[in-house]
Formats: structure tokens, C-alpha cells, sequence
């Protein structure tokens, strides 16, 4: 049995980090990811933790050092956001296509410009096309858990692909909830010491790690590593059910459904906003509007089936974003539900939602409107005009 | 031992058919490099002319005997900081960690990471190759570039003539680091050099250890390829490539003993073919200088 504690998001990240008895952690400070490296670096300090720290100078060293530990075997941690991401791109791609399995926690904010350090889920959503599995959290047990089980995931043989836990920044990173934090022993026995070697560079085995490859070679490793990434799907839905039958929580795995079995409207919700939006679910039940909940958790892969199947039957949808598709005018993740559903798109009423960037609250009046303009439009299928949450002028 | 009978009884770890130019002084330096580390070496090879050359490998083979990484132009300095804390906490410090980098990797875009490195004092050999340009991608300028050379990307015409500013001096810039070694090596001076590879590598087990190797390119400077030798110990003996160390006992420069002007350096090297006189004096200028500079530090001055 564990403790419950009263953390923040970062420091459930920094809770479940030190659990999984990292080697080496290389981080550095940004708005609002830094208290995770601080508290890592607090329990090397008390040797709570036997893990190298290393102060980098940046995020592109962070992910440039942890690349070279994992590359000598070790189980490595990092943490980020917005321009620490966009700095580190280079590494971060080759962190993926060399497939060395790690965990990085994303306290999600907006990209710059304007000049903002607020929440926002524009750098994470930018890098989805990087290789790495991302899942989107909305309570701090849920980050702690991801944490834990991202390196189940990670360090799988059949995955071999590294893990982003993404939540809230300030919203998550900052707000403290009650979580309860496993014991040193449970998490030993969940998650074994890392074993992957295929990347492991040793003068007992010499060999070249990535040489120049030919293009014939070079599409062999993609497709290995779409393979892999589709293949994750199953794997984390295994990795679900087993943390639920040890720990008691378990999240749906690539998605989770809240009061979807009989709706008619859904909203499509990710990371913090959904507690707002199942209350708004609830309000909207009250009312007599058949209104259900659909978080993404994994958008890395991308749950399509699970989608599709959720969808089944109901009438109408709407995505919220946290984040904007420039060149498509909608919510990113609008998209990739559209790209989801296929043809049975037109059979829905369905819209983009746009809200909460830069730290804007997503509030509950914000999507309680968005189930009433759901449950308005919902017997005629078609698109109709992107929402923005925003303020009259 | 003497340096021939080190290199006599020392391996080669790098694969004989690699692809350098005729006349490399890249190649040369890494081959000497990996002799004197030898087999249990893990060594970092960043993009470059080193890396274009297949030392990485390439065409499903391998271009050495060690275990090789090719990691970004960017952050050969912190891939291997990982690499190395990884081996210390396997107890293994007696790996060799090396990173082999021209001047771009080092001087320019991979600058931040080596910074960094340097200051924290991580255990790891790093020898840049200074050819004093991209020579891998067709020439073109680095900070490394000395004033007035012709690069691809500066050309010689009539309103721009060569590069237009000093080479950004890195060997000192290192050593301020107060890291655990520097020094500068040229291949002309082949005793001096081997000397200086084996104390970095002693010296990596304690920290960061930083070797400039002066690395005359026949391809990008332009002249004959059996000439290389000779342009390093010109380079040198002109007081632009003074030889000199750095450990914790503070700095010592080797005498110049028979000193020539910068005037007889450039003379027949094809990128100095457009210096005006003014280039030439301030280069002249930047040699002595840099001589004296080098010499203070060391309790050497006049």
C-alpha cells in the first residue's frame, strides 16, 4: 500500500520519475516544468534517488545527454515545455528513430509568439509527427501513473519507442490534488530494470550505431517503426489492465468513454479540461440532453478504432482543442477524428472547438455551450463553423 | 617509448578503405587518435569530413574497429556526457570516450554543447580537426576560418575579398573552461602530438580533456596533396598554430625556434592567393599576438 500525498502535477511526475529509478536524469528550468527537475535534483541531493543528474545548458543538451545514457543502457527522464521542445527537435526525433525507450514529461504551454509562458497544447501537438507516443493527462494520479507505466510501454520489445506524459502547464503543474504514491517495492515489481540493448554501444560488441543508411534500408526502419508505434495500442491496453489489477486505477487505455453508451452528442475532450467537461456532461443529463464524454488519452498513437467504435450510433460530436491547425483552420485533433471516422464523417453533425490557449480557462459555460449548439444541430450531419472559445470584444 | 615504437605496436582502428581526400590531415589525426585510445574505445564521430569519409560507416558496412556513433553536428559534446556517466556508473571508467569533431561541430553549431561540457568537466576526450571550414560540404566558412581566406560562402570579388574577420581562437576559449586539459597539436610535430593524445586520454578519466588539432586540408585550401606536413609545420613556425598545453600545473608553450613570418605561411596555399597587404599584416598582427598571448600565460614573456 502506498501514501496519498498532496502533490502538484510536476511533482507527481517528479514522484513517479524517481520510482522508476532512473540512471540519469539531464533536465533544464522552464516555465512551468521546472519544479520537476528542481525536486529531482532535491532527491539526488538526500539520496533519496541513486541517479546522475546533469545540469545542462539547454534542452537540446537535456535530450542530447539522456540520448547517450540510453544508448549505453541506461533508463533515462527528462521534462519540458514549449521552446525547451521546439529547442530540443533535433534530438527529440533522433531520440524515437533510434527507438531507445524513455519518459518524458511535457508540462504543456503555448508556442511563442505572442511572448506567453501559459498553458497550451501547441508544443506538444506540433511534435506528433517525431515518432514518440504522447498520452494527455488530466489528473495528477494520472501523471504519476503515466509516468510508471510509460516505461513499461517505452521499454517494451515489441515497442522500443519512447513515451511523452503530457499535461496542463500550471493547470496540472501546478495544482495540488491528493494522489497516492506507490511504494518503492510495488513499482519494483511492476517494472523491471531496463533490458534493451539493441542500440548499446560497448567495446565488448563494437558496432556502428547508424551508420549512413540507404533510403531501401532507411523505409525499412519507418515501417518497423509504424509498426511498432500501431502495434502499442494493444501493448497499452495490456499495460492498463495490469496496473489496474495491481494499483486499482485503471484509465481505458488509448481512450477513456464517460456516459457515451447511450448518448446521442459527445464532446472529445484532452488532458485537464475533462473533469470541466464530464461536469458539464452531467448539467447537460440533467437538462435531458443525451450528452456524453470522449477523452483522448493516447493521441500517439492515434486511437482510431476506438474512436470509430465510440462513436458508433451517436449523432453528433464536437473536438475541443487545446491547440490550433494552422492550414486546416480547426483544432488539430478535429482532424484526426474527421481522418478517424473516414467516410462515416458526413454522417455526423460535428465541429472544432478551439479554446483555453495561452493559459484562457476552458470553462464550464464554454462547453455546456458546446453540448446545447451539439444537441441544436445534431439531426443535421454536415460540419458546421469552428467554436472559439473566446471572450466578446 | 618512443613515438614510432607507440605507433608501431599500436592497431589501427580505423578501416583502411575509407574515402578522405589524398593528403587528409583529418585522417591522419583520427587514425592517431584511435591508435593510442585503441580498442576499448567508444568514439563519437559527428557530421563532418570524417563522418562523410564512412569512418561511421556506410553501405551496410562499418569504418572502424571501435564502437562508433555518428550523433548530431550539434551535441557530440552531450551524447557522450551521457555515454560517459553511464559507463563511470558501470564502473568502467577504463572505456575511453572520445569525440573526434571538425571545427563546425566544435566552433560553431556543436560550440553551446562543448561549453557546457567543458565547464562541467566531464570525463571524455574531445580532439577537434580544424580545417578551418565545412570542407565536407564544399568549403564553406566557419568562426575557424582565418581572415581572408576564399570559402564558397566567401568568395573572392571585387567588393568582398575572403573572409572578413579573424578565426575565433577556441583552444584558449577552452581552456578558460578551467577544464581538466587542453592543448593545441599539429601534424608536423608527431612526438608532440602523440605526447599530448596520451595525457588527454589520461587526463578524460578525470575530466574533460580538449585537444585542436591543426588539420591542413589539400582540397579546401588548395595546394599540392604531398604537402600537407610541410603547411602544418609552416603553420606552426609562423606563430598562428603555436603549440602549447594546458594542465593543472598552468600553461606551457613550446619554442618556436626558428619563427617565419605569416608572409612565408600563406605563400602557395591557393585560399590565401587573394590576401591584400593589409590582410597580410594583420594577420602578421593576430600571430604575434597570439604568440605573446600564449607565451604570458605561460611565464613566458619577454
Amino acid at each position: 500500500m502506498g501514501e496519498i500525498k498532496v502533490l502538484t502535477g510536476n511533482y507527481a511526475a517528479s514522484e513517479a520519475a524517481a520510482l522508476c529509478r532512473p540512471d540519469l536524469v539531464a533536465a533544464y528550468p522552464i516555465t512551468p516544468q521546472s519544479s520537476v527537475a528542481e525536486k529531482l535534483a532535491e532527491f539526488a541531493a538526500t539520496g533519496r534517488i541513486d541517479s546522475n543528474i546533469v545540469q545542462v545548458e539547454g534542452e537540446h543538451s537535456a535530450m542530447s545527454v539522456v540520448q547517450g545514457a540510453a544508448a549505453a543502457g541506461g533508463r533515462v527522464f527528462t521534462a519540458t515545455a514549449a521552446q525547451g521542445l521546439a529547442f530540443m527537435y533535433e534530438p527529440y526525433f533522433r531520440m524515437s528513430t533510434l527507438r531507445l525507450p524513455m519518459v518524458m514529461a511535457i508540462s504543456t504551454r503555448e508556442m511563442t509568439s505572442p511572448e506567453t509562458v501559459w498553458s497550451g497544447q501547441q508544443d506538444a501537438i506540433s511534435v506528433r509527427e517525431a515518432g514518440w507516443i504522447q498520452v494527455y493527462c488530466d489528473s495528477n494520479q494520472e501523471i504519476l501513473d503515466m509516468v510508471i507505466q510509460g516505461y513499461r510501454i517505452a521499454e517494451h520489445p515489441d515497442v522500443l519507442i519512447p513515451v511523452n506524459v503530457c499535461y496542463d502547464g500550471f493547470y496540472s503543474s501546478h495544482l495540488t490534488e491528493g494522489v497516492d504514491v506507490p511504494t518503492q517495492k510495488e513499482i519494483d515489481e511492476f517494472l523491471p530494470a531496463p533490458s534493451f540493448d539493441h542500440a548499446a554501444l560497448d567495446p565488448k560488441d563494437p558496432f556502428s550505431l547508424d551508420p549512413m543508411t540507404p533510403g531501401p534500408l532507411l523505409m525499412k526502419y519507418r515501417k518497423d517503426h509504424l509498426e511498432a508505434m500501431t502495434g502499442a495500442e494493444d501493448i497499452i491496453e495490456e499495460i492498463d489492465r495490469e496496473f489496474a489489477e495491481k494499483f486499482g486505477r485503471s484509465y481505458g487505455g488509448m481512450i477513456e468513454e464517460y456516459r457515451t453508451e447511450d448518448a446521442d452528442v459527445v464532446i472529445i475532450t484532452i488532458a485537464g479540461m475533462t473533469g470541466t467537461g464530464k461536469d458539464a456532461v452531467d448539467i447537460a443529463r440533467n437538462k435531458g440532453i443525451r450528452a456524453g464524454l470522449i477523452k483522448l488519452r493516447f493521441i500517439r498513437p492515434f486511437p482510431a478504432k476506438k474512436i470509430r467504435k465510440a462513436l458508433e450510433g451517436k449523432k453528433a460530436f464536437c473536438v475541443i482543442d487545446r491547440s490550433v491547425s494552422f492550414g486546416w483552420s480547426e483544432g488539430p485533433n478535429h482532424t484526426e477524428v474527421k481522418a478517424a471516422l473516414g467516410d462515416a464523417t458526413e454522417t455526423y453533425a460535428h465541429f472544432s472547438a478551439i479554446g483555453g490557449l495561452g493559459g484562457a480557462d476552458i470553462s464550464l459555460k464554454d462547453i455546456h455551450g458546446t453540448i446545447e449548439r451539439l444537441e441544436a444541430v445534431k439531426d443535421e450531419p454536415g460540419e458546421k463553423e469552428v467554436m472559439w472559445y473566446m471572450e466578446e470584444d | 617509448m618512443s613515438y614510432l615504437d607507440v605507433l608501431k605496436n599500436a592497431e589501427d582502428m580505423v578501416s583502411p578503405g575509407i574515402s578522405a581526400c589524398q593528403g587528409c590531415g583529418g585522417e591522419l589525426i583520427l587514425r592517431r587518435v584511435l591508435q593510442i585510445a585503441g580498442p576499448n574505445t567508444i568514439v563519437g564521430v559527428p557530421p563532418g569530413c570524417m563522418a562523410g569519409a564512412g569512418v561511421v560507416g556506410w553501405n551496410y558496412q562499418n569504418g572502424m574497429k571501435i564502437p562508433v556513433h555518428i550523433p548530431l553536428l550539434t551535441n557530440i559534446a552531450s551524447f557522450l556526457t551521457g555515454v560517459s556517466q553511464m559507463y563511470e556508473r558501470k564502473g568502467r571508467l577504463d572505456v575511453n570516450v572520445v569525440a573526434v569533431a571538425g571545427d563546425g561541430g566544435t566552433a560553431d553549431a556543436g560550440f553551446q554543447a562543448l561549453s557546457a561540457a567543458a565547464e562541467r568537466d566531464e570525463k571524455m576526450l574531445y580532439v577537434c580537426y580544424d580545417n578551418e571550414g565545412y570542407m565536407n560540404t564544399g568549403y564553406q566558412r566557419s568562426s575557424t576560418t582565418s581572415l581572408g581566406s576564399r570559402t564558397s560562402t566567401t568568395p573572392i570579388g571585387d567588393v568582398i575579398n575572403g573572409k572578413r574577420q579573424h578565426q575565433k581562437y577556441v583552444p584558449l576559449i577552452l581552456a578558460m573552461h578551467e577544464c581538466s586539459y587542453v592543448a593545441t597539436v599539429s601534424p608536423s610535430d608527431m612526438p608532440d602530438m602523440i605526447r599530448k593524445i596520451e595525457k588527454g586520454l589520461e587526463a578524460s578519466k578525470k575530466g574533460f580533456a580538449y585537444i585542436h588539432a591543426f588539420s591542413p586540408c589539400p582540397t579546401g585550401w588548395s595546394y599540392k596533396e604531398d604537402m600537407g606536413i610541410e603547411v602544418a609545420g609552416q603553420a606552426v613556425r609562423s606563430n598562428l598554430f603555436p603549440l602549447w598545453e594546458r594542465d593543472e600545473e598552468g600553461f606551457r608553450l613550446k619554442k618556436n625556434p626558428s619563427p617565419i613570418s605569416v608572409r612565408e605561411f600563406v605563400e602557395g596555399i591557393g585560399k590565401f592567393r587573394t590576401l591584400t597587404e593589409k590582410d597580410k599584416d594583420a594577420l602578421q598582427e593576430l600571430a604575434d599576438r597570439r604568440y605573446a598571448t600564449v607565451a604570458a600565460l605561460a611565464g613566458m614573456a619577454e
